[in-house]
């Protein structure tokens, strides 16, 4: 058998301790919570609610965003333009701002004093401390994760092909939704699934606009700091494993969605 | 007709210069040349996938310059198919009708007809993840030719196949031609140009540098490059001078040609075909030929037989059966004649 190099050694040794530094503080909140106390909670309205909050309002975020983030990472790939650096730079803003600064400068926006604000309150409604607000907040920080990889996505797929479907007689718009689209999907889906997962575990953003209707890292937050660890752990556990399960079936659906492009494509359009 | 008038065309560093072609209706046109040479970039622009900085471009006395790609009715084969990877043979070949909302009966039809064809009726429902370098080709074939293009483009074609399956796609290729349509062909082998062409064109450097029928190409190339492109090898930069009122050409090491009957030109290059050059253990004793005594440098097995060179101050390369290889005894280092007639020697531009 072939023997592991010092180097390979000291590769894995590494490996395991960043891996562990990962595992360790999941693994210990989930043994420290007792079986008792996580079924109070798992039998909780006020978590249930904050957990379905968080994940409804973070996937209606992503899938409204994407209606303009999918065309918008298209032109990126493709094209060029002036500037189109800053443009890329502009998108991966929200990732290195503080995340509160990030809500405070939505705030400014969305407020009644806002652009935004402005046209929700002739709507009759307002935006913070509403539903609307929060997947404002949890988009307006996540949205780089779709961008960018549906992007890449689209940028990997040959040009050629396009080409070859607008000789064959397509319209541009025929070409983005049979070809560029079909074959950038499975990046598109790896970037939605990707935005809606770190729309959902915001906390930053999403506390400036709106304390109430609580998702649930706010919630997770105010049980922490009114009742302490022990009492914010199983809610914790909660959301984890929810948001787990949701994530394990949109990657399942994504994996079904391209098999089935591949087989019956004939029938699909 | 497809007519190109003064293209010009900058890509980075490269430029397509001064294009000006023609080809007819019904012509099988190959434009031959090496990679780099702007001979894709050229199909490009017919297809409008680019546009040129200048000049104009024709199909039946309409100007399609800056036409839409989906608009040309030209179609264009690329060199790696473009066949969509995410759908079946099906949906490819479809996929022009259902761009133009065909209804399913007609495109149902269709397809079945043009793969039958192309004789890939069988793999119609297949992915086309799974097919042969063939297959693939005649996919991509059968998708272009059900829009009915006025021209057929074709990039290649015939590079990633098999010596069988080159075969089969010049028959049907040939057979496409015959049945009257128009295709331009590019490629780099001068063998598929020879066995395909009607008219051949020659694009080196962005410029099309000699235009004509087969045998008015090959058999008088313009220049060392088109010589080259022929399988020519032996090449002899001579000045020219007259003696006796005979021309005569000198190397540089001193080898004499008699020229006769041959016309001088500018920056005298003289070539000369292997297959004229003749080899023999004892000098020729026709003394209107040129004849030189030299060394075997090197016998290599060869396409038609062996390719010997013979260093006679010069290398002469010729190519001999090996069969002669035997009578003559030929061997490494042995010394022999090489000879020729004078109406062998072609005479060009040096430049």
């Amino acid at each position: 058998m072939r023997r592991n190099s010092i180097f390979t050694w000291i590769v894995m040794i590494l490996s395991s301790l960043v891996l562990l530094f990962i595992i360790a503080p999941l693994a210990g909140m989930f043994i420290n919570t007792g079986a008792t106390q996580f079924l109070e909670t798992v039998k909780d309205k006020e978590v249930h609610q904050s957990v379905w909050l968080t994940l409804w309002v973070s996937f209606t975020a992503t899938l409204i965003f994407s209606v303009g983030a999918i065309p918008f990472a298209w032109l990126l790939a493709r094209k060029k333009f002036p500037a189109k650096n800053f443009v890329q730079g502009i998108i991966d803003l929200p990732i290195v701002l503080p995340h509160t600064a990030a809500g405070i400068a939505l705030l400014g926006f969305i407020s009644r004093d806002g652009f935004l604000g402005k046209l929700a309150s002739f709507a009759g409604f307002d935006l913070v401390n509403h539903p609307s607000g929060i997947a404002l907040a949890m988009a307006f920080v996540s949205l780089p994760f779709l961008i960018n990889a549906a992007r890449d996505g689209f940028a990997a797929v040959p040009e050629r092909l396009e080409k070859a479907a607008l000789n064959l007689g397509a319209g541009y718009t025929k070409v983005f939704f049979t070809i560029s689209l079909p074959l950038a999907w499975r990046s598109i889906t790896t970037g939605f699934v990707m935005m809606f997962a770190r729309g959902m575990s915001e906390f930053g953003a999403v506390v400036i606009i709106a304390y109430h209707p609580m998702i649930a890292p706010v919630l997770i937050y105010e049980r922490f700091s009114s009742y302490g660890l022990n009492y914010a752990r199983p809610a914790s556990v909660f959301f984890i494993l929810v948001a787990l399960l949701f994530l394990i079936a949109l990657r399942l659906l994504s994996f079904k969605r391209k098999v089935k492009y591949i087989n019956n494509d004939a029938e699909t359009y | 007709m497809l007519r190109l008038i003064n293209i010009n065309r900058r890509l980075g560093d490269f430029v397509l210069s001064d294009i000006n072609l023609e080809v007819s209706d019904g012509q099988y046109y190959v434009l031959l040349g090496r990679s780099g040479s702007g001979k894709t970039q050229l199909l490009e622009l017919i297809a409008g996938l680019e546009h040129p900085d200048t000049g104009k471009i024709f199909l039946d006395d309409i100007e399609i310059t800056r036409q839409r790609i989906q608009d040309r009715k030209v179609g264009i084969v690329f060199q790696d198919f473009a066949v969509f990877p995410h759908m079946t043979v099906f949906g490819n070949i479809a996929y022009p009708l259902r761009a133009r909302k065909e209804d399913k009966k007609s495109i149902a039809d269709k397809v079945e007809k043009a793969a039958t064809a192309m004789n890939i009726r069988h793999i119609l429902e297949r992915s086309t993840e799974k097919l042969s370098g063939g297959e693939l080709q005649r996919v991509a074939l059968a998708r272009t030719l059900i829009t009915s293009p006025r021209l057929l483009l074709l990039d290649e074609p015939l590079s990633s196949l098999d010596t069988s399956l080159k075969d089969d796609l010049k028959r049907l290729l040939r057979n496409l031609n015959k049945e009257g349509q128009t295709i331009i062909h590019v490629t780099h082998d001068y063998g598929d140009a020879i066995s395909l062409a009607k008219r051949v064109g020659v694009i080196h450097n962005g410029k099309i540098i000699q235009e004509g029928s087969v045998n008015e190409v090959f058999n008088n190339p313009s220049n060392r490059f088109v010589a080259r492109y022929a399988g020519i090898r032996n090449f002899f930069k001579v000045d020219i001078s007259r003696e006796d009122g005979l021309f005569v050409g000198v190397t540089e090491h001193k080898i004499r040609f008699k020229l006769n009957g041959v016309t001088p030109a500018r920056n005298n290059l003289l070539l000369i075909k292997s297959d004229s050059i003749i080899i023999s253990n004892e000098m020729p004793a026709d003394i209107e030929l040129n004849a030189f005594k030299g060394k075997v440098t090197e016998i290599t097995p060869s396409e038609f037989g062996m390719e010997v060179i013979i260093d006679a101050g010069d290398l002469f390369y010729t190519n001999i059966l090996t069969s002669e290889m035997g009578k003559l005894r030929l061997i490494e280092g042995k010394e022999v004649w090489v000879s020729f007639p004078s109406k062998a020697i072609v005479v060009i531009n040096g430049n």
